[in-house]
């Protein structure tokens, strides 16, 4: 099943699929790229940032960009 | 020689900056910023090298002024050479950083600091091997205990820009 | 040659699956409290007990232990009535009031100072100010923030309030220089740096200027009103956040989100946190030393002249008038542009009542950067800094009106 990364429950686990074309350079320096596996940490109420984990390393991304990324679970 | 140090931001850059330099270290703006960075010396192979704590950056497409600094800094001093300290727990994203230093023709020591911590976590990586791909020297290091860094530095001496494509090749091209 | 994002990803990976092996992780305490840490429900509650923990040992420590009960001894007690007794020229003499003590009138008499607040001479104020009473704060201060951020806590705490920040067109590490500006504004407005967009650095620099008081002025605060210091700061807060959203709403540009690196927790080490200490302390004390006694020095020269008395007459409508507040207050406000916690220490000599003294209190903090923070602007661009300006007008007739408002609505003013 495919959804967006914003969308994804605490300690969840998913495969990114697509990540729109303006955000690709900007995230790929954090090691979020297309075929990485990635675990949602956590989500921060009221329109908050996102925490997932890539590689080990633990990274907050905002939700407008969490938004972008669409993963299959 | 000039020597700049490039790295993630939390890679235990500033530790490694501390163990290579004396005590006379100095911080300040860089020219036309008011982004700080720390400069420092050490005495090796007869002369006093300049060595440059270069702010964390995750890639040379810089996302705040203070990466864009980081970026000016190595645009800046084309004919320093560099000791990209990588965090080997997280190698992947490491290499990134490298690849693009690699690609923008400096000449290139790899640290892969907090040695112990991959360790820990059960990461094993082969460092003859990733040396022989890249073409460039990979030391393993622990900057908190001081492990690996005089071998970093003696290989600063010898070291000469590699060839992205080389290594493109050396895997059989992309 | 140049790789595109994509094509160094497939290298790394062909590298990576030649070179690495990731064996099974198993995780550790430390993990699940890093988690813990940053999970709303849990995180929250952890983020404000370290806030409060913060804030108590900032003013037990600095406030109560060190300067009640040390600093003060040593310059009321012994320094103050020595200068008095050896400094030729003694009350009245024009030299010796500016150096050492310009006295006050009481029943008709010119009466010497008997504390360091109120002496204001360059050789008695001048230094019990930086070194009796601010220099513990900031250091105290600079500790307790080098090792959060040694630990790797401040990422965390950036992730916990992007929620916030984010609606006043900041992000999560707005709150690296809104707590650096706790300390001393001038390296805060150097560390806008980590916002990405011009008009997120303009927000921040202005934020930090008006509504940020800093250590130097709260450790006097401590000591000058100690009972309404948390009202103060409240107000304050506030003001940050409203004036925050106006800026957000006005200013054009792009102000994108939070996309950092949220690294473990570490034992911190000694030796980081002494560099980040010194570093930070030595730089504070030679920004505000030369400017406390030049502050002196200067504010007591406009006194003697009767250039403040003038200004104080000049400005009385606004003052009285608008925010309710003694004429008196123009010869600390002049002092503000110097120095900050000179200001509030000149404001405690004033005879007013104790929301007169917060209303004053309030002005100080938000009407003009000190001197040091306003060259800092000055240094980052010229547009910033008459932004700044506009902004710090706006609110100091805003918000300190509101306040004479609020004290007149409550019958107090």
């Amino acid at each position: 099943m495919q959804k967006k990364l914003n969308e994804m429950a605490y300690d969840e686990e998913g495969v990114v699929v697509k990540i729109e074309e303006d955000l690709r350079q900007k995230i790929a320096g954090v090691g979020i790229r297309t075929g990485k596996k990635i675990k949602m940490i956590t989500k921060e109420p009221l329109k908050g940032p996102v925490v997932v984990m890539v590689d080990e390393a633990k990274t907050s991304l905002g939700l407008s960009v969490a938004d972008k990324i669409i993963m299959e679970v | 020689m000039r020597v700049l140090l490039m790295g993630h931001p939390n890679v235990g850059k500033s530790v490694f900056f501390n163990r290579l330099t004396g005590a006379n270290i100095i911080e300040s703006n860089y020219p036309g910023t008011t982004v700080d960075y720390t400069k420092g010396y050490m005495r090796q192979f007869g002369e006093d090298i300049e060595v440059i704590d270069v702010p964390g950056t995750f890639s040379l497409d810089p996302k705040d002024k203070a990466e864009e600094v980081a970026v000016k800094m190595l645009r800046d001093n084309k004919d320093a050479k560099i000791i990209c300290v990588v965090d080997a727990s997280k190698i992947e994203r490491g290499l990134y950083l490298l690849l693009e230093i690699i690609e923008e023709g400096f000449p290139v020591v790899v640290a892969l600091n907090m040695w112990d911590t991959a360790m820990d976590k059960n990461i094993q990586i082969d460092a003859p091997e990733l040396e022989q791909i890249l073409g460039v020297p990979v030391v393993p290091t622990v900057g908190i205990s001081g492990e690996g860094i005089s071998a970093v530095v003696s290989k600063l001496k010898d070291i000469t820009p590699v060839d992205a494509d080389a290594i493109v090749e050396r895997m059989g091209g992309i | 040659m140049e790789l595109t994002a994509d094509q160094r990803w497939e290298l790394i990976e062909k590298i990576s699956e030649k070179t690495v092996k990731f064996g099974a992780y198993r995780h550790t305490l430390k993990d699940a409290i890093g988690d813990l840490t940053v999970r709303p429900s849990t995180g929250i509650p952890v983020a404000i007990a370290v806030l409060y923990g913060f804030w108590s040992i900032f003013g037990s420590f600095a406030g109560t232990l060190f300067t009640d009960g040390f600093m003060c001894k040593i310059f009321d007690e012994h320094w103050l009535p020595w200068m008095q007794s050896v400094f030729p020229g003694g009350l009245g003499n024009w030299f010796y009031a500016i150096m050492v003590d310009a006295g006050h009138i009481q029943n008709g008499m010119l009466t010497a100072s008997d504390n360091s607040f109120e002496s204001f001479g360059v050789l008695t104020s001048g230094l019990f100010v930086p070194f009796g009473v601010v220099l513990p704060a900031i250091f105290i201060f600079y500790l307790m923030l080098a090792f959060l951020e040694d630990v790797g806590y401040m990422p965390r705490l950036a992730v916990l309030i992007d929620t916030l920040l984010h609606k006043i067109g900041l992000h999560g590490y707005a709150i690296v220089p809104t707590i650096l500006g706790l300390g001393c504004n001038v390296p805060a407005v150097a560390s806008t740096r980590i916002l990405e967009t011009r008009k997120q650095r303009f927000i921040m620099m202005a934020l930090v200027a008006t509504f940020i008081p800093c250590g130097a002025q709260i450790g006097i605060m401590q000591d000058v009103i100690p009972e309404s210091i948390g009202f103060v700061m409240l107000y304050l807060f506030i003001g940050y956040f409203v004036m925050g959203y106006i800026l957000n709403k006005v200013i054009p540009g792009r102000a994108p989100e939070i996309l950092m690196d949220v690294p473990p927790y570490q034992k911190p080490m000694l030796k980081n946190i002494k560099r980040k200490v010194w570093m930070r302390t030595s730089g504070f004390l030679k920004v505000a030393v030369p400017f406390v006694l030049l502050g002196c020095l200067i504010v007591n020269i406009l006194y003697l002249a009767g250039t403040i008395d003038w200004l104080g007459n000049v400005f009385a409508p606004v003052f009285e008038g608008w925010f309710g507040v003694p004429k008196e207050t123009a010869g600390p406000l002049v002092a503000a542009f110097l120095r900050k916690d000179l200001a509030v220490a000149q404001l405690s000599a004033i005879h007013m009542t104790k929301y007169q003294m917060i209303t004053s209190v309030v002005l100080v903090s938000i009407y003009f950067p000190c001197v040091a923070t306003f060259a800092m602007i000055l240094k980052e661009s010229w547009k910033a800094l008459l932004g700044s300006l506009v902004v710090l007008l706006i609110a100091a007739f805003g918000w300190g009106g509101l306040l004479h408002l609020i004290w007149k609505l409550m019958g107090v003013a």
